[in-house]
């Protein structure tokens, strides 16, 4: 009985997101990044304190990433999201989404320690992004380079490496 | 409860069967538990190995589920080439629809669910499945299934193989100790049924049965030979005593048929005799060859009689001795006496050695010649024509010692005993040639015996001749000495004699003789008319029968005595019975002496000379 209702749900929501936009699929994505991801103890205020996102020239994405993480938790962290300006101090934040319009902020945002950029332009790992959102057949797929992340204290799982479209070789 | 035949006809077959069963119990129900652990072990075992299996795959299947990557997802799921047990595998999606699938073993994924079911494992149809959700950080991501073979089947059958060779060797094993507990339980058993057996079946107790063990069928075996043993013994004392029986039964019946021949044999002679002297009255040497052929009969007759009666007597113990002061030179020379016309007949020499006069002793002097005379018959008898015998009497070590021997036909070792039993006679044959009815030699045994001694035999062998010692204790008798018995002299005539008996023949041919003999004798038939004839006859000697009609014995002796006419005569019993009641009774009327029938003229003309004297 509640096998079927479980079927019964994952029907339902399987037809509502029958064709998911891009922004949609990178949304949640990066909401399944943190899963992946492990940021130093140091960076968190607390054993409570949240994980916080920043979305940069990327306002679709934004509003869509404010409704995933809705009560949602990650890390057993409470998972914040929030708008992040052009020059603004991206200050207590441990994920920075950078969309293709800021990509010019990317090697000035990739130098914080404990931050983990992605980014969606071609040739931004190049710039010092940690994971970049391409295209593929028509498929949202993402690369990754791991150096680059560790480089800034923030460890990418093995696991979330497998299944990168492609890994940025470097000196680990 | 009722057996099948086999196992209620043989303890064998008990044995092995109970053994055969047990084994076979013992060994189902360790199998079936043992089975039943190990099914439910490996079946544990093998849906732990599943749940890892899944969670395994779970894990690796994360990320590609995270991210929608089929192809890593393809690649996961992969890894479950290397168990060949899995038939099929799948990835659903965080929605529950179905994303990656995987088959392997030409295993068709028709019936792959379409969509994930809630978490769980489900056996059926010799397969395993489980669905495992994907959770990273908490989110659910999707649901691993896979599905595999059970090694059960296999498994069971492997199992039920190794039972079957187990409890064929355990068969094995339990027939050999069947066959070792049989000779342990059974063969014992079966030796004391066999024994049973032979003893019931041909009644023989001499058979034991062999005692093996110490348990309880060794207590059973040493009782069954305790019985037998008792019953052997009990058996053997019967048949014994059977056989006694039989033996005196046969002796008596020969004993008759003997007795009968003997009594008739010395007839036919009388008759002839008597034959003669009615043929030729006139024919004087006839006559007096015809009476001593009667007299010789008679005297035969008389002596078996006498033998019949003391037999009598022995048998119903009421054989008494006379005991008296006897001269044992005068008894020993008496039975030579009379046994001297035998020897003469068969043309024996008889060599005497008599002791010395003046040897007195204790005895009853009639008994002690009987006893002489008839060891000296038999010597005569027994040994052919032209034998020696020899006669010896004296006194050993205050001892009577007299020994008969002869050169006869001897007697055979086995015998030697057997022919002091009454009625015993050596020969049986037919065409034997000696007379007698066999009661001779176990009279004199017992007449010794009486005086305290002993009479034995010996004898080398058949036609080796015999020996007989009589061996009796010397008892000093009373200096007085009476007269002895045995010196016959001429009788005197001359006396007035009354006859009282009612058995005419016999007082008739007896008065007969005494008048012939030179007495005045008057006869009588019954007691009364025996007391007027006394009255007016006034008789010097009267003998007086003791059972007679109108008057008996005792009571005419009495009246005689009370009578001053015939107070003084000599009153002398005549009576069929020697009992000593009898003999007390007579003294106690007033007799002087008492006879015992049948009476010989000798005892009349011995109690005629004391009466002289």
């Amino acid at each position: 009985m509640r096998a079927a209702l479980a079927g019964l749900l994952m029907l339902l929501c399987a037809a509502a997101a029958a064709q998911p936009l891009e922004h949609q699929v990178k949304a949640a994505f990066v909401f399944k990044f943190l899963s992946f991801v492990d940021w130093p103890a140091q960076s968190f205020a607390g054993l409570d304190a949240p994980l916080a996102i920043g979305v940069l020239g990327a306002d679709e994405l934004l509003a869509e990433l404010n409704g995933i993480v809705q009560g949602r938790s990650a890390q057993n962290r409470p998972v914040s999201v929030r708008a992040l300006r052009e020059g603004e101090k991206p200050a207590g934040l441990h994920l920075i989404f950078v969309g293709r319009a800021a990509a010019a902020q990317i090697p000035r945002l990739a130098v914080l320690p404990g931050v983990l950029v992605v980014s969606e332009s071609e040739g931004a790992l190049e710039q010092g992004s940690m994971v970049n959102f391409v295209r593929v057949e028509g498929r949202v797929r993402f690369e990754v380079a791991p150096e680059q992340a560790e480089r800034r204290g923030v460890r990418i799982s093995s696991r979330m490496l497998a299944v990168a479209q492609h890994v940025k070789p470097g000196r680990l | 409860m009722k057996l099948p035949a086999f196992l209620r006809r043989s303890l064998r077959n008990k044995v092995t069967a109970l053994v055969v069963a047990t084994t076979l119990a013992a060994l189902a129900i360790a199998a079936l538990a043992l089975l039943y652990n190990n099914i439910r072990e490996y079946r544990e075992t093998e849906l732990a190995q599943l749940r890892t299996q899944a969670a395994i795959l779970a894990r690796a299947s994360a990320a590609p589920l995270a991210f929608n990557d089929a192809k890593e997802a393809a690649n996961a799921l992969g890894i479950l080439g290397v168990n060949p047990a899995v038939e099929i595998a799948a990835l659903y999606g965080a929605d529950g629809r179905l994303f990656v699938t995987f088959v392997q073993g030409g295993v068709s994924g028709a019936d792959l669910p379409q969509l994930a079911r809630a978490a769980g494992t489900s056996v059926e149809d010799n397969r395993v499945a489980i669905f495992h959700p994907v959770v990273q950080d908490r989110q659910a991501l999707g649901t691993v299934y896979v599905r595999a073979r059970s090694g059960l089947t296999e498994r069971l059958l492997a199992y039920l193989g190794i039972l079957a060779a187990a409890t064929g060797g355990a068969l094995a094993a339990a027939l050999l100790l069947s066959v070792w507990l049989q000779r342990a339980v059974t063969a014992p058993l079966l030796g004391l049924a066999e024994a049973a057996r032979r003893v019931i079946d041909k009644r023989d107790f001499s058979v034991r049965a062999g005692k093996s063990t110490e348990d309880e069928i060794g207590v059973l075996a040493e009782a069954m030979n305790a019985m037998l043993a008792s019953l052997e013994r009990e058996i053997a004392e019967r048949t014994s005593a059977e056989e006694a029986l039989r033996t005196v039964d046969r002796r008596k019946d020969e004993f008759l048929a003997t007795l009968a021949h003997e009594l008739r044999n010395p007839l036919a002679p009388v008759r002839n005799a008597l034959y003669l002297m009615q043929a030729a009255p006139d024919d004087a040497a006839m006559g007096a060859e015809a009476r001593a052929i009667i007299d010789r009969q008679v005297r035969q007759m008389v002596r078996l009689v006498d033998d019949l009666l003391d037999v009598s007597r022995i048998t119903t113990g009421k054989l008494a001795l006379r005991r008296e002061s006897v001269e044992l030179r005068a008894v020993a020379s008496s039975a030579l006496e009379a046994v001297e016309p035998l020897v003469r007949q068969r043309g024996h020499t008889l060599a005497a050695d008599l002791p010395p006069p003046g040897i007195r002793l204790n005895a009853d002097p009639t008994r002690l010649a009987q006893v002489l005379l008839n060891l000296l018959n038999n010597a005569a008898k027994f040994t052919p024509p032209g034998g020696r015998i020899e006669f010896s009497a004296g006194i050993r070590d205050g001892e009577l010692v007299a020994r008969v021997s002869d050169n006869g036909i001897g007697i055979a070792p086995q015998m030697l005993a057997e022919i002091f039993e009454m009625f015993a006679q050596a020969d049986l044959s037919l065409e034997r040639t000696t007379g007698g009815l066999g009661v001779g030699l176990s009279l004199s045994r017992r007449l010794v015996e009486l005086h305290g001694g002993t009479l034995e035999a010996a004898s080398e062998g058949l036609g080796r001749g015999a020996r007989f010692v009589v061996r009796m204790p010397v008892v000093e008798a009373a200096a007085s000495g009476a007269p002895a018995s045995a010196s016959p002299a001429a009788a005197p005539g001359g006396r007035r004699l009354l006859l009282v008996d009612d058995n005419t023949d016999f007082v008739d041919s007896l008065a007969r003789v005494l008048q012939r003999m030179g007495h005045q004798v008057r006869v009588e038939y019954d007691g009364e008319a025996g007391l007027s004839a006394a009255r007016e006859f006034r008789p010097q000697v009267a003998f007086l029968d003791i059972g007679m009609p109108r008057m008996n014995g005792f009571e005419l002796a009495r009246r005689l005595r009370a009578e001053s006419g015939t107070a003084a005569a000599i009153l002398i019993a005549v009576t069929g019975w020697g009992q000593p009641h009898d003999r007390r009774q007579a003294k106690e009327a007033g007799f002087d002496d008492y006879l015992v029938k049948p009476v010989e003229i000798e005892q009349i003309e011995r109690v005629l000379q004391a009466v002289t004297r």
